[in-house]
């Protein structure tokens, strides 16, 4: 049974990436990864570069399915999601990337608003919600500004905006603060706190020990794809 | 009388949202897409310049002929100067009879003229001008009927001819009529020729137009590999990822289409002097007609359709395969 205060559920997840030259498959990306995150709970995921923690988000974002075990996201086990089912789910996972993904064909308002856009709000309500998503990341003067004009922190903060705007319960973040200096990292991990605060889920995917430590939240750590803490062991599951 | 407090959760609950208000967002942003494709093609004219006019001159080739082969049906819907009735009366009837008959048809509404040659006549003319005249002088007998010819006035319709056709025919004395419409019988051949002309040149300039905007919108696409990713990344389905391409398409036909109505006005202003001039000649009150208020709307609504389609055969295969 789901257990309804679950966010998160990996279920014995592998991943193996078929790369054509090699018979049999590539190496596993991720091996059996047991793991659980509670709603509303503010959780680190590291490891060495390569060790599988792209591909576990991604997993969560279902931009890869895994090779064997299940996913259970909010209840829904994504295995048994139909392709046109994916953008619903997509809707209720905030992703915050590493190069923050943002359109430079079009304003900071404008960026913010697409999830909204996406999900069908009027222009009025979606207007009130992007100000509020763009005054909680400090940025409400830069609404009609192109994102290009913006130093890297603030672009990461409007691709945090972009995350947080459609209220999603999960959040999740790849590098968030790879290319900033400690003082604005700081900065964009007391945003994500905040949003910890409300209830959202949070997890980030970062090598930046020294910031995690400070931070002293629960950690997930990857070892050449297999989770080495924080893992569930086997036959946790009656 | 206590406030009414609302239960559902606060804070980051997400937010859920009626169908009403929802159709109404899906409704708007319909508008905004179509408006805002539009506004872009026409922002950049030059570059959206080449696939409009490809898709104009392939709608103006068959529309062209359409417009053509429309005209000539109203020839065809005439009985011109070239043809006549001949009444063959029958033996039994003498002179006085045939003329008394021939000066009746000439009193009547649909009949320019007619001439009366009595059999001896006949024979007379025919002897002159086919050169058998050693062998007609063994004929016992004049073989020959009377014959009246009857001329109808000029531009008459054809189903007027026919029914007096039908009414010379009822005299006791006409043995049988006889209407030279065999060159009626070959334009309408000919229009039906036309029209199968039109069908499958219609089809492969269609073809045309579909491999054109699909093209266009397969670049389309390919500029835009960034922002399809990033909306399926925050949950934008196929439809809406579809939407800006599949009006870019509509706009492509629809302008095509406009700029296909005025080439072939053009060509109506340039040939409609000429053709009046030539018909006058030949004493003929044709004169070439535009193409009508609903052919012109089945131009552009075809044009629009086949842009649609363009762009949704172009989406389908390379939209999906863009996935974050």
């Amino acid at each position: 049974m789901a257990n309804p205060d679950v966010m998160v559920r990996f279920d014995r997840v592998s991943k193996r990436y078929s790369s054509p030259g090699t018979q049999g498959g590539g190496k596993e990306a991720l091996s059996s990864v047991n793991f659980e995150l509670q709603r509303g709970e503010f959780a680190f995921l590291t490891g060495h570069s390569g060790a599988g923690k792209s591909t576990l988000l991604k997993l969560m974002m279902l931009m890869e399915r895994p090779s064997r075990g299940q996913v259970i996201i909010d209840g829904q086990n994504l295995a048994r999601l139909r392709p046109s089912q994916v953008p619903f789910h997509r809707r209720k996972v905030g992703v915050v990337f590493q190069n923050h993904q943002l359109l430079f064909d079009r304003s900071v308002f404008d960026n913010v608003a697409l999830p909204l856009q996406i999900a069908g709000f009027t222009p009025a309500e979606a207007g009130r919600r992007v100000r509020a998503a763009l005054d909680s990341v400090g940025l409400l003067g830069m609404e009609k500004r192109n994102p290009i004009e913006l130093s890297g922190g603030e672009q990461q903060r409007v691709g945090i905006a972009r995350a947080v705007v459609n209220k999603p319960p999960l959040l999740l973040a790849d590098e968030p603060t790879g290319n900033l200096d400690p003082e604005l990292s700081e900065e964009i991990m007391k945003l994500f706190t905040r949003f910890q605060q409300v209830g959202v889920t949070v997890l980030i995917a970062t090598h930046d020990i020294a910031l995690i430590e400070r931070m002293g939240h629960r950690r997930l750590i990857l070892d050449q794809g297999s989770m080495v803490q924080g893992q569930l062991q086997e036959g946790v599951y009656g | 009388m206590a406030d009414v407090k609302p239960s559902a959760a606060k804070g980051a609950s997400s937010h859920k949202i009626g169908i009403q208000a929802q159709f109404g967002a899906w409704f708007a942003h319909h508008q905004l897409v179509a408006v805002e494709t539009l506004v872009k093609l026409l922002a950049n004219p030059a570059a959206a310049l080449l696939t409009w006019l490809v898709v104009a001159i392939a709608l103006t080739l068959p529309g062209a002929l359409w417009m053509t082969l429309d005209n000539m049906e109203q020839l065809s819907g005439r009985f011109q100067a070239s043809g006549r009735i001949t009444l063959y009366l029958s033996p039994a009837a003498d002179i006085e009879q045939g003329q008394a008959l021939s000066d009746r048809i000439a009193a009547l509404d649909d009949v320019r003229q007619t001439e009366f040659i009595d059999a001896d006549q006949a024979l007379d003319d025919f002897r002159h001008n086919s050169g058998l005249q050693q062998a007609l002088d063994f004929l016992p007998d004049n073989p020959l009927p009377a014959v009246i010819l009857v001329e109808p006035p000029l531009g008459i319709e054809a189903r007027q001819v026919e029914q007096l056709v039908e009414q010379l025919g009822s005299y006791q004395i006409v043995d049988s009529v006889q209407l030279d419409m065999a060159w009626v019988e070959r334009l309408l051949a000919m229009l039906a020729l036309g029209e199968r002309l039109i069908w499958v040149l219609g089809v492969l300039l269609a073809l045309a137009i579909l491999l054109v905007v699909g093209n266009t919108v397969r670049l389309a696409i390919a500029a835009r590999v960034d922002e399809i990713r990033v909306t399926k990344l925050v949950g934008g389905t196929n439809a809406y990822v579809r939407r800006p391409f599949l009006y870019t398409g509509l706009w492509y036909g629809l302008v095509g289409g406009l700029l296909a109505w005025i080439l072939l006005a053009t060509c109506w202003l340039l040939l409609s002097g000429p053709v009046d001039e030539l018909a006058q000649l030949y004493g003929s009150g044709f004169e070439l007609k535009p193409l009508s208020a609903a052919a012109a709307m089945v131009l552009l609504l075809s044009a629009m359709i086949l842009g649609w389609l363009g762009a949704w055969w172009s989406v389908a295969r390379h939209l999906d395969q863009i996935e974050p």
